[in-house]
């Protein structure tokens, strides 16, 4: 009420009464006043400039639970200490005093309720004009209303946590699709850590096509949620991050929208591993059809290889006729090798497999490489000393490092590079993370091989490994290379990964089960070994041989020299079962090996290993008579140990 | 002279297989698949049975079963393209249900005829 309708209203009880009547009023109006300041729930005192108190209310008795008379008359140091009247609330009463409206938060002691949380006011007051005479002080609890607060904000944080961890991207934005909240994860799809320059973008300009988010907009205004499968979003850098998106449209009041909530969810790696399938289902369709022609064309070949030994029998030997038939023997041969490779691919063909530390086989490899690599390619491998068990066909995994170093190499032929190779034992759950699929082992032999070659369009990463396929130019390759790599590791129950950039290399990752098996290593080698005498010229090669037969059972010798091989068969207590030789041997020529055998009329079988890419006549070391069996590089373990077996039964 | 039975879905591989055969003087007897050679099988006159594994009807496998069972004396090769059923190759299981010795295709038909002449020749010293 203002002063002058306060003299008004004052004015008008005046007139009608005598002052009698206006002592009765004015008892009556204080009594009122009273009232309404005894029954507030704050504690309210009047406090002069001599900090006495002149009133204090029956809320503030009833807490600090004393009668009125204790207080009134008596000073604030009086009632709470003259410590905290010097040292909290002087201060406070003397700004107030000063003009200022005082308001402050305090925790203190009541005898009524105990420790509690208060507010407490001073605010100046003017009994005569112009003098800020006292001051009211007014002190609410405010206990309940500070821990609902806190609890509010416990939880507010709480919800923070749970929104920061989540592993999907949450966003709120407004109607139009400005982001005013973004999570922690979808600050990691958007690969941007700065969370206020996020908080200024519109979610719109992270889609790919940007089209498609007008009109889920309009969708969700329509239906207010919807599930919008998986859209094409972009990084901050600009890479393609493909996300599936759900949409919440929120409406105000008045049915207007209010704002609009994303779910986005990171599926690259979904997609990669459903990409990974599609693609092992494609090479399994594939194998199976190449597999079943394959098996067609081998009964074709042996029908045109049947008339032609019997067309060359018939024919005078060394006519030009009889040549020509040769040849055709010769097409044979090559034909059966490409079925072979399809059938290896398609896994109709059996490994002979034996527990063989892949290391050594990656050393003999790696030693083989170098012997021959352009010197403008540098090979970095670290090959520590492990045991990487694994239950293989050495002369198999022997072609599948080949093959995937000679890939690489003839990627950096060019422009020269670095080809890097390392082993690796895994463990299996990484693998299972890596690869998602079915896990045959506790631990994989990982093993890497990366160059920094021309590197391969998306596009073409994904059909690799079909059979046919290659990137050379057409006459250069069969293209079967990888796909019979991919053939020989499905069959070990691995996996072969390969990642590539153009312009930056290839990496190739290949995981074998490391076999739990390989503690029984030892237990062959007291079995009767019987002796094979092995002459070759290309030891990294051969010592490939030699692992798997020596993992087989067999007892191996080595022999580069003529002269160390008279004595080895000439002594009756040293001469070996049986007698390898690999047409490579510079030491002993074929004519070397006929000569020693016929002079010293050795008996023992032999077996010939040739090599079609080289053109060493082997037709007189053939029809000498020494040689038992032949066989055409590469050589499987199989192979090999099937032939050793047929002629030392 | 002694018999051989040639069992082969392949016509011409199989005609290939007659003509070497029948060259080297043995008599030949044909089928072109297991059942055929099975239902239709005369046990005194043939010493040995050439069979083809992956064929229509029944398969390779049945013939080298069967065949051993009717006449426990018989030499018996296999020949394949290749295929594998579970873990292990058909010739393989071949030779493991008693085949005397497995070749695959494309093989030299000179080492073949070879291996039937060794096989039956140590028959007759027996």
């Amino acid at each position: 009420m203002s002063l002058l309708n306060k003299t008004n209203y004052l004015k008008r009880k005046l007139e009608i009464s005598d002052g009698n009547d206006y002592l009765k009023f004015l008892t009556k109006e204080k009594d009122i006043a009273d009232q309404i300041i005894n029954h507030s729930r704050s504690m309210i005192t009047i406090i002069n400039r001599d900090y006495i108190y002149e009133k204090v209310n029956s809320t503030f008795c009833n807490a600090h639970q004393v009668v009125l008379d204790t207080i009134l008359g008596k000073s604030m140091g009086d009632v709470w200490g003259h410590d905290t009247f010097q040292n909290i609330i002087k201060r406070n009463v003397d700004i107030c005093f000063s003009g200022k409206t005082v308001q402050y938060e305090a925790t203190f002691y009541t005898p009524q309720s105990g420790k509690r949380h208060f507010e407490v006011v001073f605010r100046p007051l003017s009994v005569e004009p112009g003098k800020i005479t006292h001051l009211l002080a007014e002190t609410f609890d405010i206990d309940d209303l500070k821990n609902t607060k806190q609890a509010v904000i416990e939880k507010e944080e709480e919800l923070r946590k749970f929104e920061s961890n989540l592993p999907i991207g949450f966003l709120r934005c407004d109607p139009k699709g400005k982001i005013l909240h973004a999570n922690q994860a979808f600050l990691m799809i958007a690969d941007c850590h700065d969370d206020m320059l996020v908080n200024s973008m519109n979610l719109k300009s992270f889609y790919l096509e940007e089209e498609l988010f007008d009109l889920q907009i309009e969708q969700l205004t329509e239906s207010h949620t919807k599930n919008f499968g998986r859209v094409s979003l972009k990084s901050c850098y600009g890479k393609e991050v493909p996300c599936r998106i759900s949409g919440f449209l929120a409406v105000n009041g008045s049915g207007a929208p209010a704002y609009i909530d994303f779910a986005v969810e990171d599926c690259s790696r979904e997609l990669m591993l459903e990409n990974r399938l599609l693609q092992a289902q494609k090479l399994e369709t594939i194998g199976s059809l190449a597999g079943g022609i394959a098996h067609d064309f081998n009964n074709i070949l042996a029908t045109i290889s049947g008339y032609s030994e019997m067309l060359h029998e018939d024919l005078p030997k060394n006519s030009a006729l009889s040549d020509k038939v040769g040849k055709i023997l010769g097409a044979v041969k090559k034909a059966q090798s490409i079925t072979n490779q399809i059938l290896t691919f398609s896994r109709h063909v059996e490994q002979e497999k034996v527990l063989i530390n892949v290391s050594e086989v990656l050393k003999e490899t790696i030693g083989f490489v170098k012997s021959s690599i352009p010197s403008n390619i540098i090979l970095k491998s670290r090959i520590p000393k492990m045991n990487a068990y694994v239950l293989a066909d050495p002369t198999q995994l022997f072609r599948v490092f080949l093959n995937l170093m000679t890939n690489a190499i003839q990627a950096m032929e060019e422009d020269g590079g670095k080809l890097s190779v390392n082993i690796a034992v895994v463990e299996k759950e990484f693998v299972q993370h890596e690869l998602n699929k079915d896990i045959v082992a506790d631990e994989y032999v990982l093993l890497t091989f990366k160059d920094t070659g021309e590197g391969m369009e998306p596009s073409l990463i994904g059909r690799i490994f079909e059979p046919f396929f290659t990137t050379r130019e057409v006459g250069k390759g069969t293209g079967l290379g990888l796909s019979v790599i991919h053939g020989i590791i499905t069959e070990m129950e691995g996996e072969i990964l390969v990642s590539s950039k153009k312009q930056e290399g290839s990496v190739f990752l290949v995981y074998l089960p490391v076999s739990k098996s390989y503690s029984t290593i030892n237990e062959k080698k007291n079995l009767s070994r019987k002796k094979i005498l092995f002459i070759t010229g290309n030891k990294y090669e051969s010592r490939i041989l030699s692992l798997a037969l020596e993992s087989a059972g067999y007892e191996l010798v080595f022999i580069s020299d003529g002269r160390n091989f008279v004595k080895v068969m000439t002594n009756v207590r040293e001469r070996p079962d049986m007698v390898i030789y690999m047409i490579d041997s510079k030491q002993i020529t074929p004519d070397d090996l006929v000569g020693i055998f016929k002079s010293q009329k050795i008996l023992t079988p032999c077996i010939l290993i040739t090599d079609p890419t080289q053109e060493i006549s082997d037709e007189k070391l053939l029809n000498s008579g020494i040689i038992s069996q032949q066989l055409t590089k590469p050589v499987s373990l199989k192979e090999i140990r099937n032939a050793i077996q047929e002629l030392l039964r | 002279m002694p018999g051989v039975l040639i069992v082969e879905d392949d016509k011409e591989l199989r005609e290939m297989l007659k003509m070497s055969l029948l060259r080297r003087g043995f008599t030949v007897i044909e089928a072109e698949n297991g059942k055929d050679a099975i239902t239709h099988f005369k046990p005194f006159i043939t010493d040995l049975v050439v069979t083809d594994l992956i064929m229509p009807e029944e398969d390779g496998l049945k013939v080298v079963i069967k065949l051993r069972e009717l006449k426990p004396s018989i030499k018996i090769i296999a020949i394949s393209g290749g295929g594998k059923v579970g873990p292990g190759s058909y010739l393989n299981l071949a030779k493991a249900l008693g085949a005397d010795a497995i070749y695959s295709k494309p093989f030299s038909i000179n080492d073949l005829i070879a291996k039937i002449e060794q096989l039956l020749g140590n028959e007759q010293h027996n």
